[in-house]
């Protein structure tokens, strides 16, 4: 594709190529060249031989063609009447780090940018650098054992806020954890001690006020035995309630440590209620433990199983109904945590502050959540935590960005309909614990402004009207920089690079969040994709079924936020190799580590569970 | 003669007319029939006859025996006026109402500061004949129509814009044209897209307009060489738009030479056309296109020609694909993704993949506009896409130069590349779009003899 005056200028020293035919006479301009992103992939195929090319810089300057070529001929000193002497290369590129391949200006449209992108850390932008890792952090702690396991880090919050000295409490909320070792089902919803009981004829209730759906029925997943079939995991969400008059992201929430309730569904012919995959199976096999939006190891579940009308499962109403009856269920739960826990029986209480830094560099996350209408939305902003009353659904509200704080989002705004592939979705827990929510405002270099939802509808026409409206509202945030991050991969992919560039074009340094590997890879691309998080974690780079095994964990955002201060710092971030590789991420992990002097624990994969049929079958 | 179908909306752009006769009405050949309700042109009835019926979208009249030559004459009145009474739309294919295009409704600032009448004589899909055949004939009246043009505009220049391979019709313009100083024309290279009004402009005026401009914005209004044979023909015949000049080419019995029809009755159908020529090949044929090959669409028998109808175009037979993937490449030069879409079903494919041309931009009213027509903004990347999504064959619509670039790498890649124009052009027998070996640009000299190589003969 012919490129703009910007374009070549990035591609001074890559091979001059005609894009397309040009006549004796022609004088170069950038429309006459190819873009070099993309040569790679020609030399590959044989289309493309560069030898004794000149460099797009060496013909820029008044330089004739001397005969008539065709498409993808490549400007040799025999075509045209003069060239430029080779230069600007040797003495450039010493000031890079030398190993690397050239930075991508434009991400070629067909191949991934891939993941991370190298990162140079410029160590002398911004004094106290310090990166707080909560011990053990992503896999460990979130793994540990129920009871100290829901927010492990959050008290880490106040210490890192009051250190600095300058940072400005906008809000705080606290968190009361209350110890449950125990459920029951029975005739009666309440709490006694550390065992919740659930009225079992709540779910039968909450089926039959919904038409789409023919039952529900709860049962009690132990983890002494977690090898249970189960049909595909629908959401997984934190069984939490206000206290009081209190609204999201204030006052007091109380939480149930220990167990959380799992929603499940199938339609009547037994389709699972999923798009692209779907996890059901024994779910010690296809539940990556510890991951934000997971099960953590320890935990007790509360399986909600829907099933509802056949080829409903593709259709909104469908999984609105079935989140609906199983909120039923749950606010019974919350009525009951309202009644009968006491603060004596509080286990923990964090305070978890909205802290602004004023000085420092002011960013903000988008998260693009799924809007495609079919079986994608999201619940915004219910009553109660994760909850169904009070809320709006992402897809009514036109997928227009909104804005959140980043206690509203901890404290479970959003109520996740998502359905697409398990291994990258983000489930209701997801946004209750975060991690680059958790691990911007915990960082000491950086100011974090909110937090934006936007959603992902499913025409084009209207990915780019949102996207619009994104890029305004980020421009009149004033901000140096920005995350966007998403779930899912392809369709929504169209999306998430429009809003890197309406973001990106405004002159905001963005990093993007996404799973991409082998499978995910970009449908498309623009040259503000140039800094990219990979959230993938599978072997093979693939949607591997296996529950959140690729979504955004603490070591990714910590790969961000350097990232991004590199980026906002005016460093240059490196282009990735051309096909999908665990090394890149190794090295800028390395480079982290090098730079904090810290270790980075990483999470484990899909390799770390036991294998099932469906796994050994299809995937690794 | 069969019944003539008077469609109450004659261009592709514009409102429906709403009928002035009713069902059982006799008409005479030139009789006001349908009035605008909106952006629109006046409808006369094309020959003398009674209305059996009147639909939603037509007006259908049962021809006389006997039909006149002569017709109901317009009111005098001025130049404008009786372009505007007479009914005039574009005939280039859009069908635009001239009168808007020429006139803004201000006395004392016209649409133009003394600026072009750029006069389309390109005849820019490829095998048609009828617009060089009638100035070739009377080269005068083109001058004299231009002129009431160019005053009713506020133009002080008029370009008639023409490929130069056809030097005879150029020789007798330019005969006339040594008196005629306000007037000149201008040489254009025998490649697609030519005709395209921003192309023509780029060429005649060497200003490049941006997708969603007019050529107003370049001074000039663009107006097809047919339409202004029309505008002449309303001002000095008082003759409304009821007649249509056709080429009518193809799988016809014969032989594939251009049938070139002047004067036919709008409203006449494909079929009678068909049958005029000599009827369908006995080989058989695989669609009828109504239009150029690159911009009309396809037909049913039974349709009715318009005013702004200047072909049927019969094809060869279409290939069985035996449903393998093809991917379709949509620009601004050919079909939209519907008809490319209706191809790949006729060739019994399987759509594998849709990319777009870099430089099709859309606009706002949905249609797609290329935002440098005839020069290619290279397309290697769009290949790389149907390979990687497996497709076995490429369909295309591309100008001549983007086709080249196609071809350029397509085949290289084991990409099997398709035209969409291919079994249209088989049909005439003009070279299939492939690779381009003529020159982009010619001299303006008739007799300086250009670069150009063949392109690539049929099959």
């Amino acid at each position: 594709m012919s490129i703009t005056a910007e374009t070549a200028k990035a591609h001074a020293n890559d091979p001059a190529v005609l894009c397309c035919r040009a006549e004796a006479g022609t004088e170069l301009t950038p429309a006459n060249f190819e873009d070099p992103a993309i040569f790679p992939d020609l030399v590959d195929s044989g289309l493309l031989n560069l030898d004794g090319a000149l460099t797009i810089g060496q013909v820029l300057n008044g330089s004739k063609l001397t005969k008539t070529v065709d498409s993808l001929t490549p400007v040799t000193a025999d075509i045209v009447d003069k060239f430029d002497a080779a230069e600007g290369a040797a003495e450039e590129a010493p000031a890079e780090a030398p190993a690397e391949a050239a930075p991508a200006a434009a991400a070629p449209a067909f191949a991934a940018p891939a993941v991370g992108g190298m990162i140079s850390l410029h160590i002398g932008e911004g004094k106290n650098i310090d990166i707080q890792i909560p011990a053990g952090i992503g896999g460990g702690a979130v793994a540990a054992p129920a009871a100290a396991a829901a927010v492990p880090a959050a008290a880490a919050a106040p210490a890192a806020a009051e250190e600095t000295g300058e940072a400005v409490v906008v809000r705080e909320m606290t968190r009361k954890h209350y110890k449950i070792d125990k459920v029951v089902l029975g005739d009666e919803t309440k709490i006694e001690g550390t065992t919740l009981y659930v009225r079992k004829a709540a779910a039968t209730e909450g089926a039959e006020a919904q038409k789409l759906v023919h039952s529900l029925e709860l049962d009690v997943i132990t983890p002494d035995n977690y090898h249970v079939y189960s049909e595909t995991v629908m959401d997984i969400q934190p069984i939490a309630t206000k206290e009081g008059d209190d609204e999201l992201g204030e006052g007091v929430t109380r939480v149930l440590d220990g167990v959380v309730m799992v929603v499940t569904g199938i339609t009547e012919e037994g389709v699972q209620v999923g798009e692209f995959g779907s996890s059901e199976g024994y779910i010690d096999e296809n539940m990556m433990w510890g991951r934000p939006g997971a099960v953590d190891k320890g935990e007790i579940m509360i399986r909600a199983h829907a099933v509802i009308d056949n080829k409903k499962n593709m259709e909104r109403p469908g999984p609105i109904a079935i989140h609906t009856a199983v909120d039923h269920v749950t606010q019974e739960i919350r009525n009951a945590m309202k009644k009968d826990l006491t603060d004596e029986q509080v286990v923990e209480t964090q305070t978890m502050k909205q802290v602004r830094r004023p000085g420092k560099k002011k960013i903000v996350i988008v998260k693009e959540i799924m809007g495609q209408g079919a079986m994608h939305d999201n619940f915004l902003f219910p009553t109660e935590p994760v909850g169904v009353l009070g809320a709006k659904p992402n897809v009514d509200l036109g997928n227009v960005p909104v804005a959140a704080n980043p206690l509203e989002v901890m404290d479970g705004c959003i109520h996740a309909l998502t359905c697409i592939g398990p291994a990258s979705k983000e489930m209701s827990r997801h946004y209750w614990r975060e991690p680059l929510v958790y691990e911007a405002i915990h960082d000491d270099d950086v100011d974090l402004v909110g937090v934006i939802f936007v959603g992902s509808p499913q025409a084009n026409t209207d990915k780019f009207y949102v996207s619009r409206r994104l890029g305004q509202m980020v421009e009149s945030m004033n901000v140096d920089g920005a995350f966007v991050t998403t779930e899912g991969f392809g369709n929504n992919h169209v999306d998430f690079t429009s809003h890197i560039e309406q973001i990106g074009k405004r002159g905001v340094p963005v990093v993007g969040f996404s799973f991409c590997a082998v499978q995910g890879a970009l449908v498309t691309g623009n040259q503000y994709c140039d800094a990219m998080i990979d959230n993938n974690k599978s072997m093979s780079g693939i949607e591997n079924e296996v529950l959140a095994c690729n979504t955004l964990c603490h070591e990714d955002a910590i790969r961000g936020l350097a990232m991004l201060k590199a980026k906002m710092a005016g460093e240059k971030i490196k282009a990735p190799e051309r096909k999908y590789t665990h090394a890149v991420k190794e090295a800028n992990v390395e480079l982290i580590e090098k730079a904090y002097g810290k270790k980075m624990e990483l999470v484990d994969n899909e390799q770390a569970l036991p294998m099932s049929e469906k796994r050994k079958a299809k995937y690794d | 003669m069969e019944n003539i179908q008077m469609l109450l909306k004659q261009g592709a752009v514009g409102k429906p007319c709403a009928p002035i006769v009713a069902v059982g009405d006799k008409v005479k050949r030139g009789q006001l029939i349908a009035t605008p309700t909106g952006l629109g042109a006046n409808v006369h009835s094309s020959v003398a006859g009674e209305v059996i019926e009147i639909t939603d979208d037509r007006i259908i009249i049962k021809p006389n025996a006997k039909q006149p030559k002569t017709f109901v004459k317009i009111k005098k009145g001025s130049n404008l006026e009786m372009i505007k009474e007479a009914g005039i739309i574009g005939q280039g294919g859009a069908g635009f109402p001239t009168f808007i295009k020429i006139y803004n409704g201000k006395e004392d600032k016209p649409v133009l500061d003394h600026g072009y009448i750029l006069v389309n004589a390109s005849e820019c899909e490829p095998g048609l004949a009828h617009n060089i055949a009638q100035i070739d004939a009377d080269p005068e009246m083109l001058l004299r129509g231009m002129h009431y043009v160019m005053d009713i505009a506020g133009a002080d220049k008029g370009i008639i814009a023409i490929k130069k391979k056809h030097r005879e019709t150029i020789e007798k313009l330019d005969a006339l044209l040594k008196d005629d100083p306000a007037i000149e024309r201008h040489l254009l290279p025998d490649i697609y897209p030519m005709g395209e009004e921003r192309a023509v402009v780029r060429e005649c005026l060497g200003i490049e307009l941006e997708p969603d401009k007019l050529p107003s914005a370049a001074n000039a209004v663009v107006i097809n060489s047919e339409t202004v044979y029309s505008c002449a023909k309303a001002i000095e015949e008082q003759k409304p738009l009821i007649d249509k000049n056709i080429t009518v080419r193809g799988m016809i019995k014969g032989g594939n030479e251009a049938h070139v029809f002047m004067d036919v009755p709008v409203g006449r159908s494909v079929q009678a056309l068909i049958d005029e020529a000599g009827g369908f090949d006995e080989r058989g044929y695989g669609e009828i296109i109504m239009g150029g090959s690159f911009t009309g669409k396809a037909c049913e028998l039974g349709d009715p020609i318009t005013k702004a109808t200047g072909a049927i175009l019969v094809t060869r037979q279409f290939r069985d694909l035996k449903g393998a993937k093809v991917g379709i490449l949509v620009c601004a030069c050919g079909g939209n993704l519907e008809r490319m879409e209706d191809l790949v079903k006729k060739y019994n494919g399987t759509v594998g993949h849709v990319c777009y041309c870099k430089q099709a931009v859309e606009m706002p009213n949905g249609s797609i506009k290329c935002e440098r027509p005839g020069n290619c903004p290279g397309q290697v990347k769009n290949n790389l896409e149907f390979k990687k999504a497996g497709c076995e064959y490429i369909i295309i619509g591309n100008c001549s130069d983007c086709s080249n670039t196609v071809m350029a790498s397509g085949p290289k890649m084991g990409l099997k590349v398709m035209h969409m124009t291919d079994l249209a052009m088989m049909a005439v027998g003009h070279p299939l779009y492939r690779t381009l070996k003529v020159s982009k640009k010619v001299d303006q000299d008739l007799n300086v003899v250009d670069n150009v190589e063949d392109n690539e003969t049929v099959e």
